[in-house]
């Protein structure tokens, strides 16, 4: 630029290398990659590699497993595509950060509203480490000298290894807690059976992740009560349109992904961690929280609150060592909800749920199948049973551009041939009448 | 002249009191003993308000589009619109994280080429693109040293850190149970004799950004290496000051073993107003089987995810990381290239120092002149006015600038760390001096009250604290 010679003759020097002058010989390193390109080339570029992807428009897609295809209202975009709102930065000087902060804090009061509990976080990076957060606050939270957390074997198959991770360095030891195998829920007795007077916690997932709900809140409830065990309930936020609130369950903490609110399924980022608790135990939470206050004129107005209890402050005693979350897919999450509003939110979760009992009677109807496989009721996916092995469907459906579902024989012993197969509001009829025909065609 | 700014200001009426009602569920599908019988309390609104709303709160928030940030480490540069343009494609964002590895070979090619070329601009050998932050990078990469020396039948529970450290590198080190050690800085340096002290058979690493948080670099780089790797540790890199050092050095050079990026500092990605970022982790070649699964591979012409790393630490988060930020920081490496990268450095140190130079005589400058991306003034001066560094910082959003980071970092009193970026032109950076010798005029009473200009006037923050408001549902129940 031309104002580059006026500072460097401020500077008194003659070129810019002067000022990497303290950077020794031997460390200098010179980037080897291709020179810039312009604007259009990378355009042409970028979506010329994007080419090479078949995106679920092109395809009829029932993979869910966390990730679900929910239709994103034009509204969504058009806001979080706003530059006051994405190119901010974390909203630490209040007063010119009001919108952001404001958003946010409705952001926390609907996730409170859903779940039931008074409090909420603005974000943690996605469900899977948000529980791995939320046993670790369970250990703050817990009577002291407790260790045993006890996790079921029903959750999605990814969130032990990475609460595993986070519990590196913390006296917290995790118990597995077997699933009933007929229902799909949490095998009842073997809970009751582990949590005891030592049990720092216990995690309930409802949904599950066979898409299972499971039905057995009110002993959950009760077994905390009589132990003083911490619980914490995973959530699709979605289903709490129409489930009890996880406050009813008994819930301390619950987390979740907001993803199907308002965020396209993205190879599966970013989401928004949800994290949620009662008021007791706000000064425990790890990550962000705006609260509402005034200004020095008496206004309402909000800011960044307990902070404390964060990195910037508090250091090697924060509560987290979080600090960059997912503030702007939570704004999306929170346009999402108001633009369904109450009633477009019930009705889009009562849509998922008619939609995945029908879809799974179609498929029980054919020869071979079974679906659900679990008795248990589901929410807006289900497991289903295969005649065939899953290269033969995964062949024939591939030709057709169908992805029927995610085999879990990867993730669960045992489940060969099983199938977790997932609908969203933009499920068609005609997609269902698709998949059932593909899977009648690989039946033997 | 100094333009004074003026920040919308609407009387936004609260959607919960206004668009509540209390309603039953009818009709519910699910079982009657877990069926919801009250709906949740959430606002029905029409469209157009609720896009009324939200437009009204972004008129109400300043951003890097709003005008100059100099917020100090956070790296708050322009970000490029035709990344935001990228990530509207719909093959970028109707695309499930598990539909067949054939159908998104696309993505898979963009994340293996970013993986290259982190590498590259880092000068180390494997990358992992899943940490979706800073802070969660560093936890990446202590988890993966504490495999390594656990790999090696070694029992090491120490971090040390410089004084000057970013909050998130202890937070880190502490949830993984490490002990910190924190050492005082030598005129604004690691000190090279206290390091020594510090280092033992129980030193896992050393965890440091370079340049400093002082913004100055440390010339010691390689002495530093060598007495944390002849201790047996490892030592880590904070990437946060990255934009101050590329294609002029970089971390590999200087035998760090371990780093993360924050793309949304280095390169360009937006904050989004707190996230979601992202914070790739690099390694040397022997760390590579430590990296979390899965990574991106190439085999035969076909991308696909390799999850077979032998010494792997297994999952840090699900799926495979921020992909739409990966995507945007992709973009922006093609755009600029090796030679606009180099540029990138090059012009955010000529602004840094420009600008630190220009402020030298306004408030005081601790520790030696040079400096790279970003600088700190110390606002003791202020004092005797009556004043602290946080009114300077309120009274400079009355002009239209966003506050620099202040009170950090804890070495310097009363801190305001500047970072103007590269993109920013000498004008804009003049206009900041001019604003801040103004305000040092200023009657100590406009200034101690600020802002005035901003949607709200100064906010409460000690009463948000004493009796924390944090939903619709608190307020109402403390009623």
């Amino acid at each position: 630029m031309k104002d580059e010679k006026e500072m460097l003759e401020y500077l008194g020097i003659d070129s810019v290398d002067e000022l990497f002058a303290d950077v020794p010989e031997a460390v200098k390193h010179e980037i080897d990659l291709p020179n810039g390109i312009s604007e259009m080339e990378v355009m042409q570029k970028v979506k010329n590699h994007l080419s090479g992807n078949k995106s679920l428009e092109d395809m009829v897609c029932f993979l869910g497993g966390g990730i679900y295809r929910q239709y994103v209202p034009a509204g969504v975009s058009e806001i979080i595509g706003r530059s006051e709102f994405y190119t901010s930065y974390t909203p630490y000087q209040a007063e010119i950060s009001q919108g952001m902060l404001r958003a946010l804090f409705e952001y926390q009061s609907l996730i409170c509203e859903l779940t039931g509990m008074e409090a909420a976080n603005t974000s943690m990076y996605d469900h899977h480490t948000a529980l791995g957060e939320a046993v670790r606050m369970a250990g703050r939270i817990g009577k002291r000298k407790r260790k045993r957390f006890l996790i079921p074997e029903n959750i999605h198959w990814d969130r032990l290894p990475v609460l595993k991770n986070y519990l590196i360095g913390s006296d917290i030891e995790i118990e597995l807690v077997p699933f009933d195998e007929e229902k799909g829920t949490i095998d009842v007795e073997a809970l009751k059976d582990k949590v005891g007077e030592d049990t720092l916690g216990f995690y309930v997932e409802s949904p599950n992740a066979f898409g299972v709900l499971e039905e057995n809140i009110k002993l959950f409830k009760d077994l905390r009560e009589d132990t003083g065990a911490v619980m914490i309930a995973g959530v699709n936020p979605l289903s709490l349109a129409l489930l009890k609130p996880p406050s009813e369950w008994g819930a301390d903490i619950v987390v979740g992904d907001s993803q199907p609110f308002g965020i396209p399924p993205s190879f599966g980022g970013p989401t928004v961690g949800i994290f949620a608790c009662g008021k007791k135990h706000i000064r425990k939470m790890p990550g962000r929280m705006i609260g509402e206050t005034v200004d020095a004129d008496g206004k309402t107005a909000y800011c960044m609150t307990l902070q404390t209890r964060e990195q910037h402050i508090r250091r090697e005693r924060a509560t987290s060592n979080i600090c960059t979350n997912e503030a702007l897919s939570a704004l999306a999450s929170t346009v999402y909800i108001l633009l369904k509003g109450g009633k477009g939110l019930e009705e889009t979760a009562k849509g998922c749920y008619n939609k995945a009992h029908r879809l799974a009677n179609m498929i029980d109807e054919l020869d071979g199948y079974s679906a659900p496989y679990f008795t248990g009721d589901f929410f807006n996916e289900f497991v289903v049973e295969l005649p065939v092995d899953k290269d033969k469907l995964t062949a024939e459906a591939g030709a057709k551009n169908v992805l029927p579902g995610i085999y879990l024989d990867g993730y669960f012993t045992g489940f060969n041939r099983r199938m977790l197969t997932a609908v969203g509001d933009t499920t068609t009829e005609e997609d269902m009448k698709l998949l059932t025909e593909v899977l009648k065609e690989v039946s033997p | 002249m100094n333009q004074i700014y003026r920040q919308a200001r609407y009387d936004v009426h609260d959607i919960f009191e206004e668009h509540c009602v209390e309603r039953k569920i009818a009709d519910n599908p699910l079982p009657d003993n877990i069926a919801r019988k009250e709906a949740p309390q959430i606002p029905d609104m029409p469209e157009y308000e609720v896009i009324r709303h939200f437009t009204r709160l972004s008129q109400m928030n300043y951003g890097i589009d709003s005008g100059f940030y100099p917020l100090g480490s956070c790296t708050m540069k322009f970000n490029p619109k035709y990344s935001e343009l990228l990530c509207r494609e719909t093959k970028a964002l109707d695309i499930h994280p598990y539909q067949p590895e054939d159908t998104v070979q696309g993505t898979l090619r963009i994340m293996y080429e970013l993986q290259q070329m982190l590498a590259e601009i880092s000068g180390m050998d494997a990358v992992t693109l899943q940490p979706a932050a800073g802070a969660h990078g560093e936890m990446t990469g202590l988890m993966i040293i504490n495999e390594y020396h656990r790999k090696k039948g070694e029992e090491r529970n120490e971090i040390i850190l410089p004084d000057t450290a970013h909050g998130t590198n202890p937070a880190s080190a502490s949830m993984l149970g490490y002990k910190t050690i924190e050492i005082p800085s030598k005129e604004g340096c690691v000190d090279i004799k206290a390091l020594e002290e510090a280092v033992g058979e129980n030193t896992a690493a050393f965890m440091l950004t370079n340049p400093n948080t002082l913004g100055i670099f440390e010339k010691d780089a390689l002495k530093i290496a060598e007495i944390i790797h002849d201790a047996g540790g490892l030592l880590y890199y904070d990437g946060a000051n990255l934009n101050a050092i590329m294609g002029k050095t970089c971390p590999g050079k200087m035998n760090f073993d371990i780093m993360h990026f924050n793309l949304h500092k280095t390169l360009a990605t937006p904050h989004g107003g707190g996230g979601p970022g992202s914070g790739p982790v690099a390694v040397t070649k022997d760390l590579r089987s430590y990296l979390p699964v899965p990574i991106v591979e190439k085999a035969e012409g076909k991308y696909y995810l390799e999850y077979d790393l032998e010494n792997s630490i297994g999952r840090i988060k699900g799926f495979y990381g921020n992909w739409l930020v990966l995507l945007r920081a992709y973009a922006y490496i093609l755009k600029e290239g090796s030679d606009g990268i180099t540029a990138i450095s090059e012009r955010a140190v000529l602004n840094s120092n420009y600008l630190r130079k220009q402020l030298e005589d306004v408030l005081e400058l601790p520790y030696g002149e040079l400096r790279k991306h970003e600088f700190v003034l110390s606002g003791s001066s202020l004092k005797k006015k009556g004043l602290r560094t946080l009114d300077i910082a309120k009274r400079l959003l009355d002009y239209g600038y966003h506050a620099p980071t202040i009170y950090f970092p804890l070495i310097v009193d009363e801190a305001l760390m500047i970072e103007p970026t590269e993109t920013e032109r000498k004008e804009t950076l003049d206009g900041f001096v001019n604003a801040l010798r103004a305000i040092m005029e200023e009657d100590v009473e406009t200034v101690s009250s600020a802002p005035h200009n901003t949607a709200v006037k100064r906010v409460d923050d000690t009463q948000a604290s004493r009796e924390p408001i944090l939903s619709y549902r608190m307020r109402l129940n403390k009623r």
